[in-house]
């Protein structure tokens, strides 16, 4: 599904703005006429992708001037994780992108686990990897609800909502909860799998690829749907590129980079899959990767359950004490357990000194955790490297050109999620 | 206080009114003269029952609760067979502000902004965590519960609240209106 | 230049940052910045509530206190570090740039190297307040224009508020 390496040029030369590279700047000749209109797309409008302000400069319906004003989700994560042992800190991580909302505890676990050094059990590897994917597949699916719902095609949000009820049901199956489980630990996971999940996850991914022919169904041929998404919010693969764009909107422009090919992590060198990679750099082909890579997902959930399946009965978290629950049943025994657990549930584990940075291919790109760690029971430092922040960078150089129509569309094609950009 | 009705026979259903044992807390205090204010006449009854039966909520979604009440609209959920029939995105023609995430500093003037906008009656709900109290985050940034700066009717706990909670919560709204409770503006000393 | 958990990190001067993310993006093909982290390491080192760190030789038995295999971590030369992240797309190889800086010195923008730098940079401002040099558009983003102070320094409170019960009053 991969095109051909060579790119072709989308537009000549880079249409990054010049002054600064983040706001369209309305141009001299019409700044001083009387046509232009300054009009806030406040924080609270019905596109539902959260607390978004952007200043836009209408001249008629042509919009000649963008700037983008964050910060009303800022919540302080940092702050707040760098007063949390390691163990707590994991639970804050998955509100910053709340739709792919395990990615993030992934990076951060990932992240306290390369500094540990600590060697992870397959069965954890290969659980996190199934959730991961079905977590992208849930995060596909609120964004093709919530941008066909500003486009107008309102039903598709029923029909995708169906789906990710059918997801998270199998959450709530193996975490106990829909959203926001914090099912992964330092070393592992929390709990063992249960017996039921295979069948039901096997019933998933079989449906799974006849809904995505259901909502291609619904708007791939639709005129008013091509209409607004082909040609619209185009962005080169150079300027994607200086924009630090990752994930769809970076396939969506022709460079094939996809971290679970290019740095394999979890076990996606085991698995296999397409990467899809459009070239056209519009709505319409940032639309296409994710409808495509919503397939491909499946198939990686399909793969990861027949490994889970054969892996029944191993351990799924490290035995590391140092670091790791003892079970249950050796705390009425062990006395050096029953220590550990004291230690480990008070103090915290204590985590060696260095600092490491992750990344994960999350449903909105390059998802990156840096790390600081002095040695003790707290995070030092604890940065999270947002796809959508650095996303809504290029929102300016998409929009040159484009009604207020298109705004919108390419607004909801960046894929943000503001839990990310607010941090 | 002399009561002619039970308050549970009002059709109020919260722990408060059925646990009988339960000490006077703030919300007996603050109601106050309630059972006197619960005599309602039919045409009030009436009104009362048509402004529950249709409540009307605005598009309020600020962090993952806001995935949590855009799934109340969905197919499962269907928040609809409650009256919640549409969200309307002006809060001019909204009746009920659900208030969904984490509210920070920047957010809560837009947030009153929004509130003040809204007509005669309307209700909040303080939907999870986060917008009941401040949730995880008591931190520099982040208002510690949205009743500091707009009065709440229906706090619904969770992180984020289950759909079928907060289909619990509008439901428990509904049960409120109809017995005549006053919409919190009225009742709390917060200036509406 | 320094190698550690298969990560490189390559520490430059404040003066030669320009230059020397010039010739990382030009000549070794590093053409995506990922991320720019500010951190601030006031209080790195001290010694945490009782028994919390060892002695900076280990553990020491006779030393009441110092449990457990910690060790006092290396100093760090100055108070704020720089992190530049540095990525190249088709050639899947990263690098750290770490540049160190005093209270207050300033840093300069690599906003024409890297369109991205733009918000990193602001949020490097806002947060740690490392001031950049020729920013074109050095503003506050993520707290309110007139917030003061930069909320992730470690001397700045974490603040909130003290969580009241209802058998106090």
């Amino acid at each position: 599904m991969a095109l051909a390496p060579e790119r072709p040029k989308i537009y000549e030369g880079s249409r990054i703005p010049q002054h600064v590279p983040t706001i369209l700047r309305v141009p001299d000749e019409l700044r001083d006429s009387e046509d232009v209109l300054e009009i806030n797309f406040g924080p609270n409008h019905p596109s539902t992708h959260g607390v978004l302000r952007l200043v836009i400069e209408l001249h008629g319906e042509h919009v000649v001037g963008l700037r983008a004003v964050i910060g009303y989700l800022h919540t302080g994560f940092e702050k707040n994780m760098e007063h949390k042992t390691w163990w707590k800190a994991i639970t804050y991580s998955p509100r910053i992108d709340y739709l792919s909302f395990q990615n993030n505890e992934l990076v951060f676990v990932l992240a306290a686990e390369k500094l540990l050094e600590l060697e992870v059990p397959r069965k954890a590897t290969w659980m996190r990897m199934c959730l991961a994917e079905l977590n992208r597949i849930h995060s596909h699916l609120v964004w093709l609800a919530t941008a066909a719902l500003e486009l107008g095609a309102i039903s598709m949000f029923w029909y995708c909502f169906r789906e990710r009820d059918s997801i998270l049901d199998l959450f709530e199956m193996v975490t106990g909860t829909r959203m926001h489980t914090r099912y992964y630990q330092v070393g592992g996971l929390a709990e063992d799998i249960p017996p039921g999940f295979y069948p039901e996850a096997r019933k998933f991914c079989s449906w799974m690829p006849k809904a995505v022919d259901d909502y291609e169904a619904l708007v791939d041929q639709n005129a008013i749907w091509l209409e607004r998404t082909k040609g619209i919010g185009l962005l080169s693969a150079e300027d994607a590129v200086a924009l630090g764009q990752t994930g769809p909107v970076l396939r969506g422009s022709g460079v094939d980079w996809d971290l679970r090919k290019a740095e394999p992590y979890l076990a996606y060198d085991q698995v296999e899959f397409d990467v899809p990679v459009y070239g056209n750099g519009d709505v319409w082909d940032r639309y296409k990767v994710h409808m495509d890579e919503m397939r491909e997902s499946t198939r990686i959930v399909a793969q990861c359950l027949d490994r889970l399946e054969e892996m029944e009965g191993e351990p799924w978290i490290a035995d590391d004490r140092k670091v790791v629950l003892p079970p249950r049943e050796e705390l009425h025994t062990s006395m050096e357990s029953l220590i550990h657990h004291f230690k480990i549930v008070t103090e915290g584990y204590r985590v060696p000194e260095g600092e490491v940075y992750v990344a994960v291919e999350s449903a909105r790109g390059e998802l990156g955790c840096y790390v600081v760690s002095d040695g003790g029971p707290k995070p030092w430092r604890v940065k999270f490297r947002a796809p959508s922040f650095v996303a809504l960078e290029a929102t300016a150089t998409c929009m040159s050109d484009a009604l207020v129509a298109d705004l919108i569309a390419i607004v909801g094609s960046l894929d943000t999620v503001m839990g990310e950009v607010d941090r | 206080m002399a009561l002619k009705k039970r308050l549970a026979d009002h059709g109020l259903q919260s722990e408060r009114v059925l646990w009988q044992g339960k000490g006077p807390g703030v919300f007996e205090q603050e109601l106050g003269d309630l059972e006197q204010r619960l005599m309602l006449t039919t045409v009030d009854k009436a009104v009362a029952w048509a402004q529950s039966s249709s409540v009307w909520p605005d598009t309020f979604g600020l962090a993952c609760c806001a995935i949590e009440m855009m799934s109340i609209v969905s197919a499962r959920y269907d928040v609809a067979r409650f009256g919640a029939e549409v969200f309307r995105s002006s809060p001019r023609q909204a009746d009920l502000l659900i208030v969904s995430g984490r509210v920070a500093h920047k957010m809560a003037a837009p947030l009153r902004q929004i509130y003040d906008q809204m007509l005669e009656p309307k209700w909040v709900i303080a939907m999870g965590a986060c917008a009941s109290s401040g949730g995880m985050f008591n931190n520099y940034t982040v208002l510690q519960g949205v009743d500091k700066i707009t009065p709440v009717d229906i706090h619904v706990p969770g992180c984020p609240p289950r759909p079928e909670a907060l289909v619990e919560g509008i439901v428990r709204l509904q049960e409120k209106i109809k017995a005549g409770v006053p919409p919190a503006y009225e009742i709390r000393g917060v200036a509406s | 230049m320094r190698e550690a958990l298969g990560e490189t990190t390559l520490v430059v001067d404040p003066p030669r940052l320009v230059e020397a993310c010039t010739h990382l993006r030009d000549q070794e093909g590093f053409s995506m910045l990922v991320d720019i982290t500010p951190t601030d390491y006031l209080g790195w080192g001290e010694r945490g509530p009782a028994g919390y760190i060892g002695t900076s030789s280990g553990r020491d038995l006779n030393a009441p206190g110092s449990q457990g295999y910690a060790r006092t971590p290396q100093p760090k030369p100055k108070r704020f570090s720089m992190n530049y992240h540095l990525l190249a797309v088709p050639g899947a190889r990263r690098v750290r740039v770490q540049v160190w800086l005093e209270d207050g010195q300033p840093v300069d923008s690599v906003v024409q190297i890297w369109a991205t730098a733009d918000w990193h940079e602001r949020e490097a401002w806002d947060m740690m307040g490392i001031p950049i040099e020729g920013h074109p558009n050095l503003a506050r983003i993520l707290m309110e224009d007139d917030w003061e102070g930069h909320p992730l320094r470690k001397d700045y409170p974490l603040g909130g508020e003290p969580v009241r019960f209802s058998g106090d009053e």
